[in-house]
C-alpha cells in the first residue's frame, strides 16, 4: 500500500523511534480491543484477598485494595479513556477541519470572527476549563468526550487552517471557482483533501495528549467514575498504598506513559516520513 | 595546466524506494584555463546543476560521488579533508546560485552576509570587512551601497539581490565562479544588466567562469566554449558560436530550434479562423485596475492610493486570432488576464464580449459565459489539484458546464487527451506523476473541455523547457484550429510571442506603449521600451548604451 507515493511498510519504520513508536501503539490498541475476551477476572469483580503481591499463582499481578485482580483491571483500563480521547479528538478535527477550510477559504469577517473565537478558547487554562465544565455539567463519559472535543478544537482550526491557507491561493482553486463550482464544493472536494495529511498527524498527536488529559482527570476524580477500571483512577486509589503497594500506581502509570510515547514517536514519525516536518505547514515534497 | 581539470565525473543519486542508483552525471571530463568562460547548457533533469555542486565537492542529499577526479589548480578536491575544501569554496571557488531570495539568510541585512565572508576567508575586522562589502557592491554596479548595505533580502529587487550575491561570490576575488542559471528568476532587461556586469567582472579580474544555463543564446553571449549535456553526458561541445549557429549533433539541432527567435524570419502566423464579420469577440476599453488599499490606522489620516496596476489600455481581440501580450513582471498582464476571467473587477473602463457588457467578476456571470471564456495558468502543478487524478480532473469541467458524466465524459477526455498527443493510459496517474510539460498539456485539455470561444494563456510555457515549450505551443495551436477558439496571449518571452501572435500589445508598467500587427511592432518598434525588450531578447551588444539611454529618459524607472 502507498501512501504519497512511498510504501506503507517505509513510512512506519523511518526511524528506530517510528518502529518502536508504531509496535507500542498496536500493542495497545490490541490490548484494549481484545481485552474483554483475554481477561483472566471481571474487571470489577472481587476476586480474592486484597493486596495481594504480584507473582501469585491465580493473580498473576496480584489483587488492589479490595481484592479485584490488578491484571485484568490493567488490561481493561485503557478503553475507556482511549474512546473518550479518540471520538473527542476525532470529533474536534473533523469539525475544526470544515471551519478551518472554510476560514482559510472565505477569508475576511467570517476568518476573523473564527479565529477570535478560537483565540478566546485557547486564552483560557486548559486543566481550569476542562475542571469547570465537568464540574458544570456533570461527571459522565458522554460529559468527558465533549470536553476533550472543545479543548482540541481551537489548537486544530489553527494547525489546519496555517495548512489550507498556503493551498487557498494556488491556481487550481482559481480554476475551480472560474468554473463555476459552489463554495461548498471549493472547499470540501478541492481544497479538504489537500490538508489531509495534516488533519490526520493533529488527530494522532492531540489523541495522545488527550489521553493523558482525561487519566489526569480521572486521578483528580472529575473524569471516569468508580468502579470502572481506568489508569487515571487506579493510581489516584493507589496513592494510600504507595509503600506497601508501589506496584498499584507504577503499572497504571506505565501503561499511560507507553502508550503516550507510542503515540507520539509513531506521530512524529510519520509526520516525518511524510515530509510534514516540525512545523506541520507546509506539505513538502 | 588548466585551472580546473575534470576527469570522468560521475555522480548518482540513490534511489529511495530500491536499493539501485539513478546516474545523474555520467563520465563527463572538461577543462578550464584562467579566464576561460565554459558555458554548460542543457535541459531541466540533465544533471548541470548537480554537476556545477560537484564541482564544489558538495551533493544534494541523496547524491554521492562515484567516479571520476576534479583537479582543481593541480589538487583532487575528492583528496581533501572537509576544512581543506572549506577553505577552498568562497575564497577560490565560488558559486552563485539560481535563486537570490532563498540563497541569502532572510533574517539578516545583506550588507553583513557579505561581511561575514570577508571575515572568514580574509580574516578582516568588522570595520575592514564592512569597507570592502561597500567597494564590492559598488563594483557591482549597486545604486547607494551604503543604503543597500543595511536592507534586508526582501527588501531589495530581484536584480539587486542578485547583484548582492555576486558581490558576496567576488568577495575574495576566487580563481573559479561558478554560476548556477544566475538570471532565470530575472526578467530579461535585469538579465541583460547582470550578464553585462558579469562580463566586465570577469575581464577586469580574470575570473574563470563556468555559466549553467538552458538558454543557448545566453551561451552564446556570455560563453567561448560550449557543453551541451542530456541525461547527465555529454553529447555536444565545441565553440559557443559554432555549436549555436551550426550544431552537429540531433539534439543539439533539436534544442537550438526549438528556441522562439525573435529575429527569425517567419510571417507572422496566419489567422486561419478570422471572422467574416468585423465585430470583435473581445473588447476591451479604457481599462483601468488599482489595488484595494491595505486598511492601517496611519492610511485612515494620510490616505495614499496605491499606483494603478493597468493604466487605460484599449484592445481589441477577433473571434479565432490570437492577441499577445507582451511585457516584464510588474507590467500589468496577469492582472488583465484575471480581471477578463472575472477573478478581479476592474476599477474603470469596460470589456465586451461577444457583443455584450462583462460582468464584473465572474459572480456577476452566467455559466455560461464562465464556460465560453477559459484560462490556462503559469505554473501547471498548482493548476492541477494535487488529490484528483487526470481523469477525475478532465471529467469534471464537463460534468458542470455540460452535465455530461460517466462513459461518455471519459470518452471525451480521452479525445482531449489525444488531441495533446498524451496516452489514455493518463487517466488514473495524479499530477505529481507527471512531467511539466505532460502537467501543462492537461490543463490545456482542461481548458479545452469547456470548448470555450475565448482562451487566456498566462505565461503558460514560462515554467517549461524549451523544447516542451516548442511542442506545447504547437499543440496549443492544432487545438485552438479545430476548435475556433480565439486566444489572449500573454508573454514575457518576445520570440514566442512572435510565432504565436498576429497582433501584438506592449505593455509596460500598467500602460500599453504599443500595439499593432506582430511583424510590425517587432520589425519597426516604434517606442523606446519596445526596443529595449528587442535588444534583451536579442542580446545585442548596444543594450547597455540602450539601458543607459532609456534610464534618462526614465523608461526604465530605479527599481525599489
Amino acid at each position: 500500500m502507498l501512501v504519497n507515493d512511498k510504501p506503507l511498510l517505509s513510512i512506519v519504520t523511518h526511524s528506530p523511534a517510528t518502529t518502536i513508536g508504531v509496535t507500542l501503539v498496536t500493542l495497545h490498541l490490541l490490548n484494549a480491543i481484545f481485552a474483554p475476551l483475554l481477561i483472566p477476572y471481571g474487571s470489577t469483580q472481587l476476586a480474592g484477598m486484597p493486596l495481594i503481591a504480584p507473582g501469585h499463582p491465580d493473580f498473576l499481578l496480584g489483587t488492589d485494595v479490595i481484592g479485584r485482580d490488578f491484571l485484568s483491571r490493567l488490561m481493561m483500563g485503557g478503553r475507556t479513556s482511549i474512546t473518550v480521547a479518540m471520538i473527542g479528538v476525532m470529533g474536534a478535527v473533523i469539525i475544526g477541519t470544515f471551519f478551518a477550510v472554510s476560514a482559510a477559504h472565505f477569508g475576511g469577517y467570517y476568518d476573523d470572527v473564527v479565529m477570535r473565537i478560537v483565540d478566546t478558547k485557547l486564552s483560557i487554562p486548559g486543566i481550569l476549563f476542562v475542571a469547570l465544565f465537568v464540574v458544570g455539567f456533570g461527571r459522565s463519559v458522554t460529559v468527558l468526550t465533549i470536553v476533550v472535543g472543545l479543548s482540541y478544537f481551537p489548537g486544530a482550526v489553527r494547525t489546519i487552517r496555517a495548512q489550507a491557507l498556503t493551498q487557498v491561493p494556488l491556481a487550481y482553486v482559481k480554476a475551480a471557482r472560474l468554473r463555476g463550482e459552489s463554495a461548498l464544493s471549493v472547499i470540501i472536494r478541492e481544497l479538504t483533501p489537500n490538508v489531509i495529511e495534516v488533519v490526520v498527524v493533529e488527530f494522532a498527536i492531540r489523541t495522545s495528549s488527550a489521553i493523558l488529559i482525561v487519566s489526569a482527570l480521572s486521578f483528580l476524580g472529575l473524569g471516569i467514575s468508580p468502579p470502572t477500571a481506568d489508569w487515571g483512577l487506579m493510581v489516584s486509589e493507589g496513592v494510600n498504598q504507595i509503600y506497601e503497594a508501589p506496584w498499584l500506581i507504577l503499572l497504571p502509570a506505565v501503561f499511560i506513559s507507553t502508550l503516550v510515547v507510542g503515540l507520539n514517536f509513531a506521530s512524529d514519525g510519520i509526520a516525518n516520513a511524510l515530509g510534514l516536518d516540525a512545523a506541520r505547514g507546509l506539505g513538502g515534497h | 595546466m588548466a585551472l580546473l581539470d575534470v576527469r570522468n565525473l560521475q555522480v548518482a543519486y540513490r534511489n529511495p524506494s530500491s536499493d539501485d542508483q539513478t546516474m545523474a552525471v555520467d563520465g563527463v571530463s572538461f577543462a578550464v584555463e584562467r579566464g576561460e568562460t565554459l558555458g554548460i547548457v542543457g535541459e531541466s533533469g540533465c544533471g548541470k546543476s548537480t554537476l556545477a555542486r560537484a564541482l564544489m565537492a558538495y551533493c544534494r542529499p541523496g547524491g554521492e560521488i562515484v567516479g571520476g577526479e576534479v583537479l582543481f589548480d593541480g589538487t583532487d578536491i575528492f583528496g581533501l579533508k572537509d576544512e581543506q575544501i572549506r577553505a577552498l569554496r568562497g575564497s577560490r571557488m565560488a558559486m552563485v546560485p539560481q535563486d537570490p531570495l532563498t540563497s541569502l539568510t532572510y533574517h539578516m541585512k545583506v550588507g553583513p552576509q557579505v561581511d561575514e565572508i570577508l571575515r572568514i576567508h580574509q580574516e578582516l575586522d568588522a570595520k575592514g570587512a564592512r569597507l570592502h562589502t561597500l567597494k564590492l557592491f559598488a563594483g557591482t554596479n549597486l545604486p547607494e551601497p551604503e543604503k543597500i548595505y543595511h536592507r534586508y533580502p526582501h527588501e531589495n529587487s530581484g536584480g539587486q539581490r542578485q547583484r548582492v550575491v555576486i558581490a558576496g561570490a567576488l568577495a575574495c576575488e576566487p580563481d573559479l565562479l561558478i554560476l548556477d542559471e544566475p538570471t532565470t528568476a530575472l526578467d530579461t532587461t535585469t538579465e541583460m544588466q547582470v550578464l553585462k556586469l558579469v562580463k566586465e567582472l570577469r575581464d577586469r579580474m580574470g575570473t574563470a567562469l563556468i555559466y549553467i544555463t538552458h538558454d543557448l543564446t545566453l551561451t552564446d553571449y556570455m560563453c567561448e566554449n560550449v557543453l551541451v549535456m542530456l541525461n547527465g553526458k555529454v553529447v555536444e561541445r565545441g565553440q559557443s558560436s559554432s555549436v549555436f549557429s551550426a550544431p552537429q549533433t540531433d539534439y543539439g539541432k533539436a534544442l537550438v530550434a526549438a528556441i522562439p527567435r525573435v529575429d527569425a524570419k517567419i510571417a507572422t502566423p496566419a489567422q486561419p479562423n478570422k471572422a467574416k464579420d468585423g465585430a470583435p469577440l473581445l473588447k476591451v476599453e479604457h481599462l483601468s485596475f488599482r489595488y484595494p488599499s491595505r486598511w492601517s490606522v496611519s492610511a485612515l489620516f494620510n490616505p495614499v492610493e496605491e499606483p494603478l496596476a493597468v493604466d487605460d489600455v484599449s484592445f481589441e481581440l477577433p473571434r479565432g486570432e490570437t492577441l499577445g501580450l507582451v511585457g516584464e513582471s510588474g507590467s500589468g498582464k496577469s492582472t488583465i488576464a484575471n480581471i477578463i476571467v472575472g477573478l478581479s473587477a476592474p476599477t474603470s473602463g469596460a470589456i465586451t464580449f461577444d457583443g455584450a457588457a462583462l460582468g464584473a467578476t465572474d459572480r456577476h456571470r452566467s455559466p455560461e459565459l464562465k464556460r465560453r471564456i477559459q484560462i490556462i495558468f503559469q505554473d501547471p502543478l498548482s493548476s492541477l489539484n494535487p488529490r484528483r487524478r487526470i481523469e477525475s480532473i478532465l471529467t469534471r469541467p464537463q460534468e458542470i458546464f455540460f452535465g455530461v458524466t460517466g462513459k461518455a465524459a471519459r470518452d471525451r477526455a480521452v479525445e482531449l487527451l489525444e488531441d495533446m498527443e498524451l496516452s489514455a493510459d493518463l487517466l488514473k496517474r495524479f499530477p505529481r506523476q507527471l512531467s511539466g510539460g505532460q502537467q501543462q498539456r492537461v490543463a490545456i485539455a482542461r481548458a479545452f473541455a469547456a470548448s470555450p470561444d475565448l482562451i487566456l494563456c498566462d505565461e503558460i510555457t514560462s515554467a517549461l523547457d524549451v523544447s516542451v515549450q516548442a511542442h506545447v505551443l504547437r499543440l496549443l495551436r492544432g487545438i485552438q484550429i479545430k476548435t475556433g477558439a480565439a486566444c489572449l496571449f500573454i508573454s514575457h518571452d518576445l520570440g514566442v510571442v512572435k510565432q504565436v501572435a498576429g497582433e501584438t500589445v506592449v505593455l509596460r508598467k500598467g500602460r500599453a506603449v504599443e500595439a499593432g500587427h506582430t511583424s510590425g511592432v517587432f520589425d519597426n518598434p516604434s517606442h523606446d521600451y519596445t526596443r529595449l525588450l528587442l535588444a534583451a531578447a536579442l542580446r545585442q551588444e548596444n543594450y547597455a548604451d540602450l539601458v543607459e539611454q532609456a534610464s534618462r529618459t526614465e523608461i526604465v524607472g530605479n527599481e525599489p
